[in-house]
């Protein structure tokens, strides 16, 4: 199982003003806020700490089948590995930043990252998710042991994606914010 | 408050963060934050803080947890200003 994120920074930077008052104390441990105002560069702390959380909470819901809305209970610890701690639940997350993007992936062993980036060239956001659908179907179905039966993408009711590939059903995880996308799949 | 008047308050909310204008158009009780407007997960605190300055209330974690749609927020919005 897998769970990733991705942070368009440009476009983080004008959806949301983490400045605000009482901001940060939502979303984020007394800790974290410790992490972000010492950072070099805070702005990038509150995204890649964000993505850790969104990445980990996409892991902890396959394995949980859920829906719910509390960032601040999941824990960043950025001792080496990194880790994200929700109640008894534990991940190792991998964090990619480049200055265009962030990028956490999150899984259940420390290994590397293998969430692969596309970017988009249309402006309309609705296609993206269908873009990157499209992708991720495309990239599975050139594997050689993913041949003859079709590749459905399906969301259960909590919306977690997953590949059904006749009788099987295979983990995936993708995310898209502005010009970019990611999936990754075990 | 009336629900009409609560929904049209939550309304003026959250437009600011709406991605899918059609669903915004009907929105309803049954609306869903993020799979219908396709509101951004990191927005979601900011609808939070929006609706704790204009309720003049504080949300806390459990609180924060099922708003995700807005029969929740009217949930929550109600028992906060009749508590």
């Amino acid at each position: 199982m897998v769970g990733n994120d991705i942070i368009d920074i440009e476009l983080a930077k004008s959806q949301s003003n983490w400045t605000r008052a009482r901001y940060l104390d939502k979303l984020f441990t007394k800790e974290e806020q410790e992490y972000i105002i010492t950072a070099t560069n805070p702005s990038i702390m509150v995204w890649a700490l964000w993505s850790m959380k969104e990445a980990a909470y996409k892991l902890y819901t396959q394995l949980h089948p859920s829906r719910f809305y509390n960032p601040k209970s999941f824990n960043c610890k950025l001792q080496q590995p990194h880790q994200v701690i929700y109640k008894d639940f534990h991940c190792y997350v991998n964090t990619q930043i480049t200055s265009d993007y962030v990028l956490s992936e999150a899984r259940l062993d420390n290994c590397d990252m293998n969430s692969m980036v596309i970017e988009f060239h249309t402006q309309a956001s609705q296609s993206h998710s269908q873009i990157l659908h499209e992708k991720l179907i495309d990239v599975m179905s050139n594997r050689s042991h993913y041949d003859r039966t079709p590749l459905v993408l399906q969301k259960d009711s909590f919306g977690i994606p997953k590949i059904k590939y006749g009788q099987e059903e295979i983990n995936i995880s993708l995310s898209h914010h502005g010009r970019f996308g990611t999936y990754t799949f075990i | 408050m009336t629900k009409d008047d609560l929904i049209a308050k939550l309304k003026i909310i959250v437009a600011p963060y709406v991605q899918d204008e059609a669903a915004f158009k009907t929105l309803s009780e049954d609306t869903d934050f993020v799979s219908d407007l396709k509101i951004n997960s990191a927005n979601l605190v900011d609808i939070i803080l929006d609706i704790e300055d204009e309720f003049d209330i504080r949300l806390e974690n459990e609180d924060m947890e099922q708003m995700l749609d807005v029969k929740s927020a009217m949930a929550i919005v109600t028992a906060k200003l009749n508590g």
